[in-house]
């Protein structure tokens, strides 16, 4: 689903993020990326969704390397890969409800479409009865539902995840990483960039560990350390 | 389709809403310029009515009677080819009842009243005269001798009006077109500046839009449709100017009345509509240029 052929990513031709990445990602599994801070996970994110190109190697997804896709393709690609991040990034003064619905408005889909899936996919996170608040009025572990139901709500073949527990205390982490097991469990790939070691060693996935942008550890139900 | 139309809607409306002080400043700018642009095109008209009677070089015009016979017409002509040293007969041109009928139409655009009285008993036929050198004295003396010459009505001389006129013309023509271009660049640097501030008051969204995959003419096209509405705003107040300032000056020139022709400085109402069609298209155009050209120039962030 996911492939990266020697990748190295370079900012302002002197921090470099990433050096010779290489690994696969098959459809339906489940990835933790751990590792310092700045050595590399959040970079390795943006690789997937062509927020960020590499100076050298590709990146495949979904059998395409999408380095060399020209940029108006660039917004189908998306509409596959779902995005979780710490800060939630939900629009404050929408709804749960707009929220979520506003994904598919903004990509064009049909009102009644719209109707039927955003209070399936809010039924599917736990938040059947709260889609008329606005996030101000939710805890943490709420919003951080929200933004999964807004990841997922196009039903995406990948969601990639950047320390979507990081803000959370550890039963609400929990929660949402449980959350992003059973949509994992639905067929979807999960990339998830984290620090949180507790939720690392209870899940026992694959692990992909960095160090200064190099993948130094690729283990298979693996630990934090 | 319907939700994409409402959603544009929704946001241009809002995003106006939000950046009111930046929008107005781009509104009214837009306003002035336009105005500006429009006002030099009318007033370059008005001159060019002024001096249509005398394009190509014509000096001396020679007004023939309306009583004249054709034999009488023929009569003046060989008067004026008779003196190819002074005037250049190739050059000689007869305006006959229809075509001065069409050129008083033209000068006349403010008085439609005193056109409609011309008929073939009352306007006099012209002959249009290129000198061939520019030795006025003798062109006078040649006017003079014309005079005696039957059935001819009266003879004017441009001299130098002509080329008073002329020199005020580029003179109000340079200072228009400059003053206009600054305030056109000035226009379009405030609508950049309100539609890359309304991105970076909706940068959040904007982001998220960009990652759940929605295009970038998705997005940008609200701002787009903010940018035409706002040089809309901006042309349709300066339609309003033009409306005011033309009949204000027409107002002036047709009671200056009597003989002097300035009554051609006021230009046709077909022709002030089209000006102003211009400048609406023009203005929603530059707008939406304008904003979509800042739209996509803020959207890779
Ligand atoms: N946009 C950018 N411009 C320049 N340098 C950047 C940029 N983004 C990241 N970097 C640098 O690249 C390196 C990797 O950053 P990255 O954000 O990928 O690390 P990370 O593993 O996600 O860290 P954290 O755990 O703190 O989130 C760091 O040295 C960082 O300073
Ligand atoms: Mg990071």
């Amino acid at each position: 689903m996911i492939r990266l052929e020697n990748v190295t990513k370079i900012y302002n031709s002197e921090v470099t993020a990433l050096r010779d990445a290489t690994f696969d990602v098959a459809k339906g599994e489940f990835v933790f990326l751990v590792g310092p801070s700045g050595s590399g996970k959040s970079t390795l994110l943006r690789m997937m969704n062509r927020q960020e190109s590499p100076e050298k190697g590709a990146v495949w997804v979904a059998g395409r390397n999408i380095n060399e896709m020209p940029d108006s393709k660039v917004p189908h690609l998306r509409r596959n890969i779902g995005n979780i991040f710490q800060d939630y990034k939900l629009l404050l003064n929408k709804t749960v409800h707009e929220n979520v619905a506003f994904a598919l408005e903004v990509i064009g889909r049909p009102k009644h479409v719209i109707r039927q899936q955003v209070p399936a996919v809010l039924d599917l996170v736990g938040l059947t009865g709260k889609q008329d608040r606005f996030p101000h009025q939710l805890s943490g572990g709420e919003q951080q539902r929200v933004s999964i139901a807004r990841a997922f709500v196009n039903r995406p073949l990948i969601l990639l995840a950047d320390e979507p527990t990081g803000n959370l205390d550890p039963a609400t982490g929990e929660g949402i990483m449980r959350l992003l097991d059973r949509i994992n469990k639905t067929g979807t790939t999960v990339v998830m960039a984290t620090h949180d070691q507790r939720i690392v060693n209870m899940m026992r996935k694959r692990v992909i560990q960095m160090d200064r942008g190099i993948i130094v550890r690729d283990q298979a139900r693996g630990v934090y350390e | 389709m319907w939700s994409r139309l409402a959603y544009t809607f929704r946001e241009t409306g809002a995003s106006l809403k939000r950046n009111i002080t930046l929008t107005v400043a781009a509104v009214l700018t837009s306003a002035v310029s336009l105005f500006l642009v429009g006002g030099t095109f009318l007033v370059q008209r008005g001159f060019d009515n002024l001096l249509s009677k005398w394009a190509g070089g014509v000096q001396m015009i020679v007004y023939v009677s309306p009583t004249a016979t054709p034999d009488q017409v023929a009569n003046i002509k060989t008067a004026l080819e008779s003196s190819p040293t002074v005037v250049d007969t190739s050059k000689l041109e007869y305006l006959d009842f229809t075509k001065s009928l069409a050129e008083a139409k033209r000068l006349l655009a403010a008085d439609p009243t005193t056109f409609k009285l011309l008929n073939e008993a009352n306007l006099p036929t012209e002959f249009k005269v290129v000198p061939k050198a520019r030795q006025l004295n003798v062109l006078v003396e040649l006017a003079n001798g014309f005079s005696e010459v039957p059935k001819v009505q009266k003879v004017v001389l441009a001299r130098d009006q002509v080329e008073q006129i002329s020199k005020l013309r580029d003179f109000v023509q340079t200072v228009t077109v400059g003053l206009s271009v600054l305030l056109l660049i000035g226009a379009l640097i405030l609508i950049w500046t309100t539609i890359r501030t309304a991105m970076f008051a909706r940068r959040r969204e904007i982001e998220v839009m960009k990652l759940v995959g929605a295009t970038n003419w998705f997005i940008r096209i609200p701002f787009m449709l903010e940018g035409l509405i706002q040089g809309l705003i901006g042309a349709l107040m300066s339609c309003g100017f033009l409306l005011f300032f033309n009949r204000l000056w027409t107002n002036g020139v047709v009671k200056l009345k009597g003989d002097n022709g300035f009554i051609a400085l006021v230009v046709s109402d077909s022709f002030l509509n089209f000006v102003m069609l211009m400048v609406l298209l023009f203005g929603m155009l530059a707008g939406a240029v304008a904003s979509g050209v800042a739209a996509s120039r803020f959207l890779d962030v």
